[in-house]
């Protein structure tokens, strides 16, 4: 009874992330009219997902500087801290991160989704490992900033990684000895809306297509041995696979949003410790 | 979110409280100002992008139509070419039915001819002969060949049927493509683009004209090769014998049968038994030997000399009782094999039209070796592998 309790009350810890990608995987799937509808309402849950992580990074790394450089009493601590330009900035460079993210996932193909489904617990626990390492070093007030700052490379890395080896293995559409105008005409996604969304889908659609089928055209016509042929398709993949990055701090975001109570709370703690003494 | 924590300073709160909201504000608004960007650069591309213009040869007239009116076009020459069989089949058959009744009337004329033979003392003493001999069948056969199949020139006229239809279907095929070019050119003649914007973009090129005599032209060859599909090369000699054989099957098998009974009639069911014990191959199986051998055959023999007398009389009888429908299932027959012809001949020029219409829809994706290619590609775990 109190196992069941505890592994619910686990759950339900991680219910956010679990409701995210639920979100997200809907709205990927669905059909073209339903997503381009609801396009906005997911891109701007996506940005704010993505700006709550990016901010909280970033005012760690903004404080640490102040911390190391000012001193004490300079009124620049204030001023410095962050404000409306680093707001909006990553507000921005979050709005873009998370429209590619979206695209991406509305193009990916749906024997990967599992992969990206397991990125959540997979976080879940690199989070916990992380945290525990970090137990012993890390104050405690900002164990959980910091262990969300670390966790977003290694698991972006791994989850990319994930995504290439799977890629490998997947069919793609022959292109060989294909001309690049025709390839493109053959394999041009007919379905995507007409709106902006259609028009980025398109956009990635025709970039991933030229990639395979340079690749591919490669690969055949001078006859790449092996581990040459490996190396140039692992790079061509990596560099489709990074919206894992994206995807990672869209959900440590998520986390960030969720325990941002306990961080502001800190945060108030610690803005009244260093008005005291004044 | 509304944690309750102690509230330290005024300021310190105003800032956690607004926090969420004004993110979620600042989200929005930043989206909303990138959509609209987004917006903007997606329609001037658009606009800017150069919406290519089409060129398309049609009734001997070059038209120049924008994106939208050309798919338009496409449009309606996909709706013509998948009615083209039905209207090929309705310019053909009015021409196919008249040729047929041309070939076929002779021969159901000659059916009475040939049933005043069948039931004519001549007819009926040989078939009776041929019967004691043996095949029945086979030489009922022959002889419904050689009495209605060659003797009304079916042959000749199917044989003729079959060489002019192609050459007809081809005549028509092309009224059909020209009907279709003109009534395209028609519609779309009006709604051109004006002529000044011609030099400034790219034109795409269809020559519909081209297409079709190229369409038509395969639609040409699967058509002879489906008529000559209906029965090899002599189609018309195949159907006559096939004719023959179909008839016979109706009116040889009734004919064994009928012969069997005009037998009952005429000779009585105690001569009859008499005449296929006298037979030879019951008779060397009697029980009763040689000597019943010897005695069933003259009984025979004797029994046939007797009835000659009434013959004329039964026979008369048996015509009036079995003439009728023997007409009625040869003339079902002639008119079963004359629907059969006309079928085959509709299905090789519906051949021909299908072509015509797969030509005309396949002409803008060109997928010629699609099949010899994999369809997939795999950098790791290929079959052959």
């Amino acid at each position: 009874m109190a196992g069941r309790r505890r592994r619910l009350a686990t759950l339900w810890r991680h219910a956010h992330l679990a409701l995210t990608v639920l979100v997200l995987l809907v709205w990927s799937l669905s059909g073209r009219d339903l997503a381009g509808v609801l396009f906005l309402p997911i891109w701007v849950l996506a940005t704010q997902l993505i700006v709550a992580g990016s901010l909280e990074a970033a005012r760690l790394r903004r404080r640490a500087w102040l911390d190391q450089y000012l001193r004490d009493d300079s009124p620049w601590h204030g001023w410095l801290r962050g404000g409306a330009m680093m707001v909006v900035r990553h507000q921005l460079l979050g709005a873009l991160l998370a429209l590619v993210l979206l695209v991406k996932l509305r193009l990916l193909a749906p024997p990967l989704w599992p992969v990206v489904l397991a990125g959540v617990p997979g976080l879940v626990v690199a989070q916990d490992l992380l945290r525990r390492r970090l137990a012993r070093h890390v104050i405690t007030e900002h164990l959980p900033a910091v262990t969300r700052r670390l966790v977003v490379v290694p698991t972006a890395g791994l989850l990319a990684l994930i995504l290439v080896v799977a890629t490998l293995w997947l069919p793609q559409p022959w292109l060989v000895g294909l001309g690049w105008e025709e390839a493109i005409l053959r394999h041009f996604p007919g379905d995507t809306g007409g709106a902006v969304l259609g028009f980025f889908e398109r956009l990635v659609a025709i970039a991933e297509i030229s990639q395979h089928w340079t690749m591919q055209n490669a690969e055949e016509r001078f006859g790449l041995a092996m581990p040459l042929a490996m190396l140039g398709w692992s790079l061509l993949l990596l560099t489709q696979s990074t919206f894992a990055w994206a995807y990672v701090r869209l959900l440590v975001g998520a986390e960030a949003l969720r325990r941002g109570g306990r961080r502001h709370q800190h945060e108030a703690l610690h803005v009244h410790h260093e008005e005291g003494p004044k | 979110m509304s944690h309750a924590w102690r509230p330290s300073t005024g300021r310190a709160r105003l800032a956690i409280a607004n926090h969420p909201w004004r993110g979620w504000g600042l989200s929005v608004l930043v989206v909303m100002v990138l959509l609209l960007l987004f917006e903007v650069g997606h329609g001037w591309l658009a606009s800017r992008s150069q919406s290519p213009l089409f060129r398309v040869i049609v009734a001997g007239e070059s038209l120049t139509l924008d994106a939208g009116t050309h798919a338009d076009f496409s449009r309606d020459l996909s709706a013509l070419s998948t009615e083209a069989e039905e209207r090929l089949q309705a310019r053909m058959r009015p021409w196919l039915d008249e040729r047929l009744e041309r070939a076929f009337a002779p021969l159901e004329a000659a059916v009475p001819d040939y049933l005043d033979w069948y039931f004519s003392p001549v007819g009926s003493y040989t078939r009776l002969g041929v019967a004691l001999m043996g095949d029945l069948d086979a030489w009922l056969d022959g002889q419904l060949h050689q009495r209605l199949v060659e003797a009304t020139g079916l042959e000749s006229a199917l044989a003729e049927l079959q060489a002019d239809y192609p050459r007809r279907l081809a005549s028509e095929q092309q009224g059909l493509a020209d009907d279709m070019a003109e009534t395209l050119q028609e519609r779309y003649a009006p709604r051109q683009v004006s002529s000044g914007r011609e030099s400034e973009r790219p034109i795409h090129e269809l020559d519909l004209d081209g297409e079709l005599q190229k369409a038509l032209q395969d639609g040409r060859d699967t058509a002879r090769w489906s008529t000559a599909a209906v029965g090899g090369s002599g189609t018309a000699l195949l159907a006559g014998r096939a004719l023959a054989r179909r008839l016979g099957a109706s009116a040889a098998a009734q004919g064994s049968r009928l012969a069997l009974r005009g037998l009952v009639t005429r000779l009585g069911t105690g001569t009859l038994r008499s005449l296929a014990a006298g037979g030879a191959a019951s008779a060397a199986t009697a029980p009763a030997g040689p000597g019943a051998l010897v005695m069933g055959t003259v009984t025979a023999a004797v029994t046939l000399a007797g009835i000659a007398g009434s013959e004329v009389v039964l026979l008369k009888v048996q015509e009036a009782l079995h003439r009728p429908a023997m007409e009625s299932q040869m003339r079902d027959a002639i008119g079963q094999t004359r629907q059969r012809m006309q079928a085959s001949l509709e299905a090789s020029a519906s051949a021909g039209a299908a072509t015509l219409t797969g030509q005309l829809e396949a002409q803008t994706p060109r997928a010629e070796d699609d099949k010899a290619k994999p369809r997939t590609y795999r950098i790791l775990g290929r079959p052959g592998e």
